[in-house]
Order: structure tokens, then sequence, then C-alpha cells
């Protein structure tokens, strides 16, 4: 049985508000700072309010029915929660009031946790009174909201899987296996990864390649994944359901005949050092990446090659192939793929530790790496797995290991690295399982073996006589004559000064994210934390998502992380996009724009500045229209039209004009009315809120999904009232979520400025602010420095604006 | 009397300190002398309270190189608190006798070191002697910042 | 090029040698120095440690006399220029301590206002128009295997005294001297420990024997790599070298001993200058048989 929905086209007009007031207490984390009761009484008071609670968790189960019973009961036409973020809870008590029988887009929420009692926790009169302010904006806005109905468009059941190590190769065979077409982009010459460089895994001592090469040879075998390596993705248009990528398939001169015989590599006069082997040994420029890779078909490194000048001046290798399938005349070639969802899977590198001048790496031969090691000790490697030193090729019968390098420090990388204790300790067991006398020591501060199986493998190695000492050195030393190391350092168990000599020195380094990661980021709009890993859309409860919808993220390109770690996040990415895929159809959030074609003067003002391209018309056609499944909801366009033609759906003027109008109702001159965008700065105030950073309580903010549908009226409008401030924050440039549409917001600000400058007002009172959603801090930093200058404003100079603009209104009024 | 060294030295920079002990592992002091290291001395600062710290005369044998700050992973300003220690110490009396005697020297004399025939020597390389030294305005100097609290001069 | 020469203590007074050096080097090469009543720095191995307010006033005396006269300070030792450019810091960035110092000077006619640069003679000597010029007047080679010393307080906290030489790991690893010396035709050579103390506020403070014993490691490390003489840029570390291998023979009876040199003695043998006219001959460890295997005399 349907209920009839409240909000349906016969009670869209409705004026006879009855909305519905829930103030949360969230346990004491508003309520212990938030007069709650207080403010749900304040409520009762403002237009259109019929009801007013203060409830203990308004999103548990007893909460959300308590929504629906009192829509029912009261026939409650519009809904306001003031609990936390709406980047929380809004599809939770959206779908409270859908199921109540009220349209989804008749809720509004004020957010008094994250940006009122969790930033306040100091001054709860201060805290009672921005939450009521902000549940008065919220009311006003609540009464201004329309219903709406969400488009439904396709979703394409493709995916596209960026990077192929264990991650993406997991990721691919998941989605693969569900019945999906996949493809999957790499951007070396073979799948595999880090995986594939290295000998055991712990803690199970595995064979690494032994584990992964079943899997590899399934992805090259699959008939849903379409293998693209060499590869690399150069352009992404489109959004969730419907991505457009344009995929840089680089040339690899070497036809699939291939047969991998290695006839070619003796003839190739180039040598180069092999990167798989961490530049232990030497490749030619034509190469296979390593024995196992697949595709198993060798490749030429271009930029090592003879022939890189676009003339064959060296054909040795073709004359040595017998089976002819070398291709100098194959060029690089520019795929066009549509697919629905994305997994970004793209790993880490490691880091190179030769700036810590004091470990000698890069000086002294037998100071290495623990990937360096990796390869020397895998079978497949440099030395056939033979144990040697560099310097002399000698099996070393000392060796030191030496943790967090590159970790855990302000001179390399901050965070811990997750893998490097249990490596070693894999290490260790695997030099003591080959060559028992081996004595062994690793140099450690603390030991995180956390995992399942992890504290088992550090006590077998300890049973092995491995030597653990509490201590890094803080000096190594060569004696030129023999390549041995002596280290210096403090054992800081025993509270003596140590000196080691040692045969050979293992640096246990960190993982950073790829160098590249940068790239990808800008091309889909996901935004990455302060150490460079991408960021999830919430740290516990959407651990692949992203906040660009339809994108994942899986395995240590998401943060550092083991093989288990990795291909778990792998199935769990392939999961999300699975749901998606199979639903088939993905519903858009009717936040579009929309122009009324009788006051449109075809002037195309709009059309320029939207990034999508999603206005089309003409003087011909005498207007311009919205293609609504093209636009992505920025509201960019709405600042430019002076004829009041064009409005963005549930972030109309009428609604943001009313919370402007009641966020500066009282007290205008102690305010900061900010503007902060969904995607970055908003959700920056919130990191702030999460992580209890204090600031005054003069701001309030208002949400809009981009910086660029901040409209210069909006400004004019807050200093007219007396505001004291304005603050206008979005993503940093070249991060914008929607396609660089901030540029639009800092010609506005910039335009608004040199106004203020012309009449003489104070251009410090109007703020443009860059914040990320990792960047909690500097929002603090922001309100600080706002409120700081606020107390050298005095009501005369506020006066004196007000008189100012307003004469210069009525000029431009009188010219027109 | 004392100096409140918290005061002089925010005592949080220290917090961050995990024990790697590069720092002390580095320290020249610690392979010929029987010093503690910096990374006992912030240890000791932190569980003990710096009275114990600056009581102890080994607190001396830094020999302010900076290497130990130099590597420490967190940064910590560990040359800036052997500083302030040892300005807490001097004030407690815990000062080298070598070290009091050179800065009443530098107090008496504007200098830091006496020669004999000095004038003798320095013509020997062709150069002029030396001008005397602004004795007085150091002394009056030296009265108003208080150095007498350390040392008497 | 004019600089406010800051000689310090221990040069003037004990190494009056490596003051003439500089002067007749710097003369050659076109710097102007000016002397100005200075007083001890103070050092940052004593007054630092004892009274800090009291090395503060002091040293911004010195930059005062400086700043009067509207000339950068180059000074000849590391100590006075640790202090020196740390106090200058200090005073810039804290207006509090800037105010108390100012209020303690005032009586005798001084201001810090923090308009000048304070700098070491190796970086002086380092700027390209000193090198080319150093190139014109070169008239002899000085080919020797040799070790260079920078000491610490040169260059650390390098965060304070080179911020816009930090390298990825927030260090600064110099090479300046062994880049100059190479110039006028020395092999520098590397060897373990390059960068240790010289031990001399140890043994100056509390414990002389500890001090040389760890001169005593350096030494051995500079000889493992056949170092023929070592270049320093303080008078301390020159001490702990010169006089230390002295007092280190005495227990190790060591007859094979390495010399130290000035910077400026060894730019100024190339410039031409006698071993007398730069004061080798008052070393303790003497470089005459070096040098007169390299045919100068």
């Amino acid at each position: 049985m349907r209920e009839h929905i409240e909000g349906s086209p016969r009670h869209s007009d409705s004026h006879d508000l009855r909305i519905g007031v829930y103030v949360c207490h969230c346990g004491k984390n508003i309520g212990g700072t938030v007069r709650c009761q207080e403010v749900a009484e304040y409520a009762r008071d403002l237009p259109g309010v019929i009801l007013a609670k203060d409830s203990l968790y308004t999103c548990s189960e007893p909460g959300q029915e308590q929504i629906k019973a009192d829509i029912r009961e009261h026939k409650l036409n519009r809904v306001v929660v003031a609990s936390c973020t709406p980047r929380l809870h809004e599809p939770t008590f959206r779908a409270a009031c859908e199921a109540g029988g009220l349209n989804p887009y008749l809720l509004e929420m004020a957010n008094i946790r994250e940006h009122c009692s969790w930033v306040h926790l100091h001054d709860k009169d201060a805290a009672t009174e921005k939450a009521k302010d902000l549940v008065e904006m919220a009311v006003g806005r609540a009464a201004r909201l329309k219903p709406q109905f969400e488009l439904t468009v396709p979703v394409t059941r493709k995916a596209m899987v960026i990077g192929g190590g264990v991650a993406g190769i997991q990721a691919a065979l998941d989605m693969a296996d569900a019945g999906y077409k996949v493809y999957l982009v790499e951007r070396t010459g073979s799948i595999g990864g880090r995986m594939a460089q290295i000998d055991k895994t712990f803690p199970t001592m595995d064979c690494s390649i032994c584990i992964l090469a079943p899997k590899m040879s399934e992805v090259g075998r699959h008939p849903n994944i379409e293998l693209l390596t060499l590869s690399e993705v150069k352009a992404v248009q489109g959004h969730i359901g419907n991505f457009q990528v344009e995929v840089l398939k680089k040339a690899r001169y070497v036809k699939k005949e291939c047969t991998a015989c290695g006839d070619c590599i003796q003839a190739c006069p180039q040598l180069i050092p092999d990167e798989f082997n961490a530049g232990l040994s030497i490749r030619r420029a034509i190469h296979i990446p390593f024995a196992q890779a697949v595709p198993s078909v060798y490749l030429v490194d271009m930029n090592h090659c003879l022939n890189n000048q676009g003339i064959v001046a060296c054909d040795r290798c073709f004359q040595a192939c017998s089976h002819k399938c070398i291709d100098f005349a194959d060029r690089d070639e520019i795929l066009r793929v549509d697919v629905g969802t994305i997994v970004v899977a793209t790993g880490v590198d490691v880091y190179d530790p030769t700036a810590l001048t004091e470990l000698g790496y890069g000086k002294f031969p037998n100071v290495i790496t623990t990937l360096e090691f990796e390869r020397l000790i895998n079978a497949g490697g440099p030395s056939g797995g033979e144990l040697i030193r560099p310097s002399d090729r000698k099996r070393p019968r000392r060796v030191a290991f030496l943790q967090c390098i590159g970790s855990r420090s302000k001179r390399s990388n901050p965070y811990c690295s997750n893998v490097c204790c249990m490596n070693t300790v894999k290490d260790a067991l695997l030099i003591k399982e080959h060559w028992p006398e081996t004595e062994i020591y690793v140099f450690y501060i603390d030991i995180r073996a956390f995992g399942k199986g992890f504290e088992d493998l550090f006590q077998r190695a300890r049973r092995e006589g491995v030597t653990f000492i509490r201590g890094i050195p803080g000096e190594i030393i060569e004696d030129i004559d023999t390549g041995d190391l002596t280290l210096l350092g403090e054992n800081t168990l025993l509270g003596n000064h140590y000196r080691y000599h040692m045969d050979m020195v293992v640096l246990s380094v960190g993982i950073k994210p790829h160098k590249d990661a940068p790239v990808l980021q800008r091309l889909l709009n996901l935004s990455t934390d302060t150490d460079g890993f991408y960021m999830e859309a919430h740290p516990k409860l959407r651990p692949v998502d992203t906040t660009s919808g339809g994108v994942f993220l899986a395995g240590a390109a998401e943060g550092p992380k083991d093989i288990k770690d990795s291909v778990t996040q792998a199935s769990a990415a392939s999961s999300r996009a699975n749901i998606l895929m199979s639903k088939g159809e993905v519903k858009i959030p009717a936040i579009t724009s929309r122009i009324d074609p009788e006051k449109c003067t075809a002037c195309g003002l709009c059309a320029k500045v939207c990034p999508y391209h999603a206005i089309e018309g003409g003087k011909e056609m005498g207007y311009y229209r919205v293609i609504e499944a093209a636009c992505q909801g920025c509201g960019a366009c709405v600042p430019e039209c002076r004829f009041e033609a064009i409005d963005q759906t549930h972030f109309t003027e009428g609604q943001i004009v009313s919370q402007i109008d009641s966020a500066l109702a009282r007290d205008a001159d102690q305010k900061i009315l900010a503007f902060a965008c969904n995607w970055c700065s908003y959700a920056g105030a919130d990191f702030a809120g999460v992580s209890r950073m204090q600031y005054p309580p003069n701001v309030r903010i208002i949400r809009t999904m981009c910086s660029a549908r901040v409209s210069p009226r909006w400004i004019e409008r807050a200093f007219l009232k007396g505001a004291g401030a304005v603050l206008v924050s979005g993503c940093h440039p070249a991060d914008c979520h929607y396609n660089n549409a901030n540029q639009n917001t800092a010609r506005r600000v910039e335009k608004f400025w040199r106004r203020l400058e012309k009449l003489g007002i104070n251009r410090d009172r109007l703020r443009l602010a860059w914040v990320s959603a990792a960047e909690g801090a500097q929002f603090a930093r922001v309100v600080h420095e706002m409120a700081e200058g606020l107390k050298s404003l005095t009501p005369a100079q506020i006066q004196e604006s007000i008189e100012k603009l307003t004469k210069s209104l009525s000029k431009k009024a009188d010219a027109s | 009397m004392t100096i409140k060294i918290w005061k002089h030295f925010p005592r949080e920079d220290l917090y961050e300190c995990y024990q790697c002990a590069r720092c002390t592992g580095s320290c020249p002091a610690m392979e010929v002398a029987p010093a503690f290291g910096p990374r006992e001395t912030i240890l000791k600062c932190l569980n003990l309270g710096h009275d114990q710290v600056v009581e102890d005369e080994k607190l001396w044998l830094c020999c302010t190189c900076n290497v130990c700050e130099d590597r420490c992973p967190q940064k910590i300003p560990i040359c800036d608190l052997l500083v302030a220690l040892r300005n807490s110490a001097a004030r407690r009396g815990n000062i080298p006798y070598r070290l009091s005697v050179a800065i009443e020297l530098l107090a008496k004399t504007g200098r830091s070191m006496i020669v004999h025939q000095l004038d003798e020597m320095r013509s020997h390389h062709g150069l002029d002697p030396l001008p005397p030294a602004p004795v007085d305005e150091i002394r009056e100097i030296l009265k108003k910042t208080g150095l007498n609290e350390v040392v008497e001069f | 090029m004019k600089y406010a020469l800051y000689l310090g203590c221990a040069i003037p007074i004990k190494y009056p040698g490596f003051e003439a050096a500089t002067r007749l080097v710097c003369q050659r090469l076109g710097i102007e120095l000016v002397d100005l009543p200075f007083s001890c720095c103070p050092p940052p191995t004593s007054m630092k440690l004892v009274h800090y307010d009291s090395w503060l006033a002091l040293a911004a005396r010195n930059l005062c006399l400086a700043e009067e006269e509207g000339l950068d300070l180059m000074t000849l030792c590391s100590g006075c220029v640790n202090t020196l450019k740390e106090a200058n810091h200090v005073l810039k960035q804290s207006d509090s301590k800037r105010r108390k110092v100012n209020r303690i000077l005032e009586d005798h006619n001084h201001h810090f206002k923090g308009t000048i640069r304070v700098t070491h003679i190796l970086d002086v000597l380092y700027q390209d128009t000193v090198v080319e010029r150093m190139n014109k007047e070169k008239v002899r080679d000085i080919p020797l295997k040799m070790g260079c010393h920078y000491g610490c307080h040169y260059f650390r906290p390098p965060k304070m005294m080179y911020p816009e030489e930090l390298s990825d790991a927030e260090s600064y690893v110099p090479v300046n001297m062994d880049h100059l010396l190479s110039i006028i035709g020395v092999e520098p050579t590397e060897y373990s420990r390059k960068f240790l103390c010289c031990g001399s506020p140890l043994g100056a403070n509390m414990d002389q024997d500890a001090g040389y014993e760890i001169t005593r490691q350096k030494l051995a490390y500079v000889r493992e790599r056949k170092i023929q003489a070592l270049s320093v840029v303080c008078p301390s570390c020159f001490e702990q070298f010169d006089m230390g291998q002295i007092v280190l023979a005495r227990k190790t009876k060591e007859k094979d001993k390495i010399p130290t040199f000035f910077l400026t003695q060894l730019i100024g043998l190339a410039l031409g200058l006698t071993p007398k006219e730069v004061g080798l001959d008052v070393h303790r460890v003497k470089a005459k048989k070096l040098l007169e295997s390299i045919n100068i005399s």
C-alpha cells in the first residue's frame, strides 16, 4: 500500500507550514556543551514550527522512529534535525523522512556538533546561542524547501581498475567474476606490482610470486578483463555510473606473438639499471619486466633505445628475433572507454634514504634497503637468491636491520609504514633458514606485530637467535678497505653506548604514495590526506569509498598496508562497485540548475562558466536551458545571471538569503558569515570539529555544493545587514570538485575587493580562504584571525560601510 | 635561586620523544665520558622532573655540537633544552669550576682569554696591538642582566 | 665588498697568525675590512650556557656596533658566527627579548634594529666574485690531500645557520670548504665521521682528556684515509688538533703528526704569501716539512 506522500504536487505549494524540529544531544557530544532543551524551546517560537523536541540520539532506531511517528501524527511537512554534520547523517534522516511519508528533500539539518559543541567546548553560553542561530537558519531555509524527485540515470556495467598490483588484480578479478567487463590499466609493462618483487610474505612465509602468479595469469586470460599495460589514464569526464576515460596506451614495439624466448636481449647494445631489481642488475632496452610477467611479451623501453628519434638507427633485436615480432612502427594509442565505476589501486613507492646522510646509503655499497635485500634473496633476483653483499659479493656473516627509516619522522614521512617491522622479522627468518650461522641484529624503537600470526612470527625470530636491540644507530661508519660497517648508537634498555661491527646493513625503509598520485588526484577529484595517500569518504564507515561517487580505493594507495589488507580492501572496493553495476542505475541528487525561459535574455553568461558545458541555447532560440543529465549541481552559473532567470534546485537564492538573514538577525557586527563548499571547506570545518580544535564562536557557516555558487549579491547583503566579516572558502585552486569552477569564486571575490576599496571600506572584512577537507587546523586558524580582526571594528565603521554600500546601490539603480 | 625552566623552554616540545636514541647514538660525549646523553636527559625531565637533572654535574659534558637535534626524527629542540637546563643548573651553583673562572674573566676583562706578551706576539705577525676592551661598558651591561646571580664579579 | 671584521678573542690573542693571514688575503682579494670596538661575542659554549640574558645582551652590543656603521659582520671563528647569527635571529623574531635588551643597551647609546647580516669568512670567500678573483690572483697550487673539518658551530643547527640549504631530511651537509680548497689545487678527501665535533667544549668546560679523546678518534679516521693535513675554520677546533696532538703524543708517542691549517692560511699560501706571513711558524705541529715537499717555504 502506498502511503500518500506529503509534498506531492497537490501539497507542494502549501503555505500551511508544519515544521518539526529535533535537537539532538548526541549523548554528551552536543548535550555536554549546548543546552539542548533551551535550544528546542527557542525553536518552538520560530515561525512555522509546530513541534520542537530534544532527543538523546536522534540517529538511532528509536530516534528515527520518533521522527516517522511525528510526521504521521502531527502531519509535519518539514523536518529540521539539529545534530551532527549533514555530511554524516543527511542520508539517514532523509531516509527516515521518506519512510514516514515525507519527501526527503524537505529535511534540513543544522550542524550543532562539528561546527558548534565540539569547537566551543569551554563556552557553553556562546555555544548555546550559536546553536539557536544555526537552528533558526535551518528553520528559515526549511520553510522555503520544495519537494524534489531524483533523476535516475543508467550505470554503465563496465569497470576500470587503475593499477595492476595485487589490490588491482584482486579488484579486477572480483568484478570480472561477477560478470562485468573490466579494463585494468597498468603503467608498467606487466601487472604484479610490489608483490612480484617480494621473495616471501609474512606471516606464512609463502613464496610471493608463487601465490601471485596464478592470479596474474587468471587476469591475463579472463574473458571479462581487458588488460592495458604500458597505459596511463589521461583524462576523465563524467560522473558516477557514466565515466568517459581517455587512456594513453604506450607503444610496446613488440607484437603479442612474442614467445619470450629472449634471443633479442643478447643483441641489444644498451645497458640500463633494472628497476625491477631495484637497480642491482642491468637490463637492456628491449626486455621483459620479470620472468613471470603478464602479459608474457617483451617490450622496448624507448627512452633508452637508440631508435628514440623516430628513425630505426639500430635493428639488432629485430634481426635476432626468429619470430619477427619486433615492430618499430608501433605507435602510442589513445583509447576512449566508457565505464560506470573506477577502482584506484595505484600502490606505493619506497622511501629513498639518501638524504639521511648519517646512514651512508648511496655512499657505502653494503648499506642497502629492504627492497634491494628482497631482490638479493629472491631466487629470481640478480644473485640467484644467494645472499651476497654488493661490495665484494661475499656472504655477510653479520647483518643488521635498521627499523623506521623514513617513517615516524618529521625529517621524512611522519606516519608508521605498517609493514616494515614484520617484513624485517620475515627477512631475518629467511636468512636464518638458509644460513643459520649468520648473526642478525634488528635495531628497533617499537616492534609492531599486531596482525594474525604476527606475534608468533616475531617470537619465532627471537627463538632462532635474532638479536633485537632497542636503539637506532646515530651513525654508520665504513671501513674503506673491507667494506665492513660500524654502527654507533645507544642500547636504550641497557643504557649503554654500542659499537657493532656488521658486514651488511639493511635499512627498513618506509613506503609512500606513488610520485604520480597527485596527477590521478586531479583527474578524479580525489582528496588526499596530509601524507599524500588518497582519502576515504569516512575513516570508519566508508573505508573504500571516495567522495567522488563511483570511484573506490583499494590497497596501499589509500594508506600503508600489507598484502592481506590490500586484498581485503580490493574485494571490498569491488563489492561496492558491483552494487552500482548490478543495480544498473543510480539516482542523481536533485540539485541541478533550472532556467526560466521567460526571464532569460539569452546573454549566455551562465553557459560560459559551466564546467560541464551543460547549458545550451542561443540568441536564435531566444533562451538557454540546462541539460539536466549533464549538470553536476555546482551552481557556478547562478551568480552570473543579472536577470534572476536561473536558480539552483535545493540551493535557491531564496533559501540561502533566508539563511543569511537569520544568521545576521542579531549582533551582526560580532558575526563572521561563512560560505563553505561541501567537498572541501565544509568538510575541513567538520574535521576541525572532529579534532576538537577550538576557535571563537563568531562564525556562522552556510553550506553550498561549490564555492562558485556564492553570489556577490549575498556578500553585499551580508554587509548591508551589518555583518562584521564575510568568509568565502572553497577547495584549493587545482582541487575543485567541479573542474575548476572555483576559478569563478576567486574572480568574483577579487572584483568585490576592488569595489570595497573604491568605496573606502576595509577589504579585510571579506576574506577568501582555500581550505581542504584535511585542513581543520587551517580553518580554525582563519576563524581565529578573522575574530581577532573583528575586535578592532567599531559600530561607526559598520554603519559607515552600510551607508556607502546603500548609496552605491541606489546609484546603480538610478543608472539602469 | 631557581628559574622556572618550563617558562623558558616549552615542556610540550619534549612529549613527542619516543626514545629512539638516535640523539644519544650520535653524541660525542657519550663515547668518552660518563655522560647520560640527550635521550636519558629528556626521559628524566619527563618522568622525574628537571630538579634531578639540573643537580647532576654530568650535564656539562654536552659539547653543544647540535648533532642530536639534527638527527632527531621529531625535531625536538634538544640543544635549547640543554641550554635551559644548564642555565638553571648554574643558578643552583652547579657549574664547573673552570667554566666559572672563564666567565669571571670575561666579565672582568671583556675578553675570554689572557695571554702574556700579547703586543709582542702580534707585532711578530705584523699586526697592531689590540685596542683595550670596553671593560666598563661590559661590566655595566652584565650588572644589569644579572650575571651576578651565577658568577661573582 | 666591505665588512666589519669580527675577530673574537681566541684569534687576536692566541692565534694572531690567522688574523694576519686573513687581513693579507682580504687585501689581495679586494675585500675591505673595518675594525670596530667589539668585545667577546660571547661563546655559545660558555656564557650562553651559564646566563642566557647576559649572552644575548653582549651579543646584541656587538651587532649594534656593526649596525651603527651599516656594515655586515664577518667573523673568523665558528663560535662567534654561531652566537652572532643566533642572537641576530632571536632579536629579530622576539619583540619581548629585543625590548629587554634595548632597554639595557640604551644607556650605552645602542639600539638593536636588525638591519645587518652575520657571515663567516668561509662564506665570504666562497662568493662567485671572490672565487673569480682568487683564480686570477692565485700564484701556486697546494697539491695536498686534505681533510676539511667544518666543526659544529659553523653550520648547526642548520635551520638557524643556513635555512636556505636545508636538504629533504632537514639537514645540511656543507661542501663549500672542500670546493674552495679544490680551486687552489687541494685534493679534498673524505673521512669517517667528518662532521664529528672536535671535542673542544667538552675539554674546556669539564674534562680535557675526554675532549682530546674525541680528537684522537677523529685523527685516527683522518689517518685511515692517508690525509696529509687538516683545514679548519675555527680557532677552537684548531687548538684541539694542533695542541691536542702534542698532548695526545705524550701518551701515544705518535711521531707522525698531521698539521692543521686555518682556511685563510691556505688561501694566503696559494696567493703567494710565505708560511711566515700567514703565521705558520707558531703552530705546535709544524707544517714545514709538508710544505717543503710541495715546494713552499
